[in-house]
């Protein structure tokens, strides 16, 4: 964090004081100051009225919502209280979304970090086209989620997928990967496809590392395991934890599910797999197949709460592990 | 991505056939790795290229009898292809352009100027990337309904013009690094905060310029959600139509077209990345080493 850095009023007109030997007037200081700060608000105006009127309105909006049973069509719709908030807990459907979503997240956000560090690792060796390999295997993270979505539908799809291909030159049946129970692998292949973002993020993190550290780790005579272990993962930890963060919410939101399923708009969601159909997919379906805007409200702010809780939570539990290189002269 | 710095080869001890050995299982590793990332678009390319009977036939044909290209053409005329690419680039140039100035504008602030409240607000900036962006737009979509925004372009005029913390976040960090004669000879000329932003801060950004307004257009142009919410199907983007409107007059879908189309819809992102790939990688990894 370099918010220290930033110039602060304070210091400035104390520092030009202190050049000139006289000082004349006192006034032009506070002018100058009130000046600036009227600049702030300013130059700032446009990010606060915006979170307010494109963040908080519309959250505070499906708060009110989610105690009505507003549906967009009826005149009718009238203030619940917690019914919807009852009715959400008390149905089993929106505990297996639930469930299947902390599973694809506890599986893909690992997965992908590991993934996106070996290959960060590997790519970080010496090596003849080096670069050719890095953008090659970060190509993917580029590609748009549509794309994404159909380049994997046609790979696992059941007849002419390259997959069932493959699968058959060693005597396997082809699969339905895009049906139940498959469909959730082909989800994860799709995070983990793009697992080449998460290794241009570590490589960078890898490339700071002080070389003395591994040099002197190689002088003690400690493996490369060791040396992992013990130098690389811990400088990284900062990184790592952003890509924990981001990953948990990226997984929570993932609209793939979506794009797999045999009809990808938002209507269709009713014909996503049982084991793709996420938390999300549950909100999705309350609010475009049903048009239940009050209850799929009450379950927005429910998944809203619990990553706010998981985030937290991530932070709470890493404060003591992660470990932040504050010292200027290893930045070199 | 520095493929110039090949750093010496290792004085070996360990006698080089070994150290032959090993390079070659490491390029192996990574020629298959990359081949296995590589797979799902080339399977797009191939499919693209199949007739409708190559890609329903089981088990698989591993490549068309011949080339069928004019899947390609015929994905234009089969719908409006390039009506629709002209929507996307409409509306990422106009999110892009936006969203790239206004996150400056709001960068310089919080790089250059100080007021009562400035850390609490940093805080709530930096706490707000992490929000999770689906979920607010649910509602907002039935705010903008309720408007009658819904079909128009406006949605992505206001998001362009409130600006976005994250690009707001590398233009700050760039905006801070600058040296404080800049602002000072500015002042001492009479100019204002509005000018020296404009005259002097903007143009030194261009890097983080170029780099915000890539990755905005790329964000836009692969987004599906909100055009296929907001827009309806004529006005829509190419990300909507090649989703969902190659489908013959039954309505099954026509999957070499599809296929094809997704190829035209993905490759301008790719060539963009390319060509700007320095830009792109270094806002990527700044933000991951905030």
């Amino acid at each position: 964090m370099t918010t220290e850095q930033i110039t602060s009023v304070a210091g400035r007109p104390e520092a030009l004081a202190a050049r000139e030997p006289v000082r004349v007037v006192n006034r032009p200081r506070t002018s100058m100051t009130a000046r600036r700060q009227r600049a702030f608000y300013m130059f700032t105006a446009p990010w606060i009225i915006g979170f307010l009127l494109l963040t908080i309105a519309p959250m505070a909006y499906a708060l009110w919502l989610s105690f009505t049973t507003f549906d967009g069509l009826s005149p009718h719709w009238r203030y619940v209280g917690l019914d919807n908030y009852r009715e959400l807990f008390s149905d089993p459907v929106t505990w297996d979304a639930l469930g299947r979503a902390g599973l694809f997240a506890v599986t893909s956000v690992p997965l992908s970090i590991i993934a996106g560090l070996a290959l960060a690792v590997l790519v970080n060796r010496p090596l003849k086209a080096r670069g050719l390999f890095r953008t090659l295997l970060y190509l993917p993270a580029v590609v748009p989620p549509v794309g994404a979505g159909l380049a994997f539908k046609q790979l696992f799809d059941q007849n002419s997928g390259a997959t069932n291909g493959v699968l058959n030159l060693f005597g396997i049946d082809a699969l339905g990967w895009l049906n139940d129970p498959y469909a959730r692998y082909v989800l994860l292949m799709t995070v983990l496809w793009t697992a080449g973002n998460i290794m241009i993020i570590s490589l960078a993190g890898l490339q700071d590392v002080p070389r003395e550290l591994h040099e002197a780790a190689r002088v003690d005579g400690a493996s490369a395991w060791r040396t992992f272990r013990s130098i690389t993962v811990p400088l990284l930890s900062p990184v790592l934890l952003f890509q924990t963060v981001t990953g948990v919410i990226a997984s929570v939101q993932t609209i793939m599910p979506l794009l797999l399923a045999p009809d990808g708009t938002t209507a269709g969601v009713t014909l996503v797999p049982q084991s793709n159909y996420l938390y999300m997919m549950h909100v999705f379906a309350q609010y475009f197949a049903i048009g239940r805007y009050g209850y799929a409200s009450a379950l927005l702010w429910v998944l809203f709460v619990l990553i706010l809780v998981a985030t937290g939570l991530i932070f709470r539990f890493t404060s003591g592990v992660v470990f932040y290189n504050v010292d200027p002269e290893a930045k070199k | 991505m520095t493929a110039t710095s090949v750093s010496p080869p290792s004085s070996a001890a360990s006698g080089p056939v070994k150290l032959r050995v090993d390079r070659l299982v490491l390029y192996t590793v990574l020629v298959v790795i990359t081949g296995l990332f590589l797979g799902p678009f080339g399977w797009l390319v191939v499919s693209g290229l199949k007739t409708q009977a190559e890609l329903a036939s089981s088990p698989v044909r591993w490549l068309p009898e011949t080339f069928q290209w004019h899947n390609f053409t015929d994905a234009f005329t089969q719908i409006d292809f390039l009506g629709y690419a002209r929507n996307s680039l409409i509306i990422a140039l106009i999110y892009a352009v936006l969203v790239t100035l206004s996150s400056a504008w709001v960068g310089f602030g919080f790089a250059r100027l100080d007021a009562p409240g400035k850390k609490t607000l940093f805080g709530i900036l930096l706490g707000s990337m992490m929000l999770p962006q689906l979920i607010t737009l649910l509602p907002t979509y039935l705010i903008f309904a309720k408007l009658g925004m819904v079909d128009t372009y406006w949605p992505w005029v206001l998001w362009g013009l409130s600006s976005a913390p994250y690009l707001v976040f590398l233009f700050r960090q760039f905006f801070a690094g600058l040296p404080r004669e800049l602002e000072e000879a500015a002042i001492v000329d009479g100019c204002g905060y509005t000018r020296m932003f404009w005259r002097i801060f903007l143009p030194q950004s261009w890097p983080v310029v170029s780099a915000s307004f890539v990755i905005a257009f790329t964000w836009t142009w692969g987004d599906y959600i909100a055009p296929q919410l907001l827009l309806s199907s004529d006005r829509s983007t190419l990300a909507v139509a090649v989703m969902s409107a190659y489908n013959t007059p039954a309505g099954q879908p026509v999957p070499e077209l599809q296929a094809a189309a997704s190829v035209m819809y993905v490759v301008p992102i790719l060539l963009i990345f390319l060509i700007a790939q320095r830009g792109f990688v270094a806002g990527m990894s700044t933000s991951g080493l905030k």
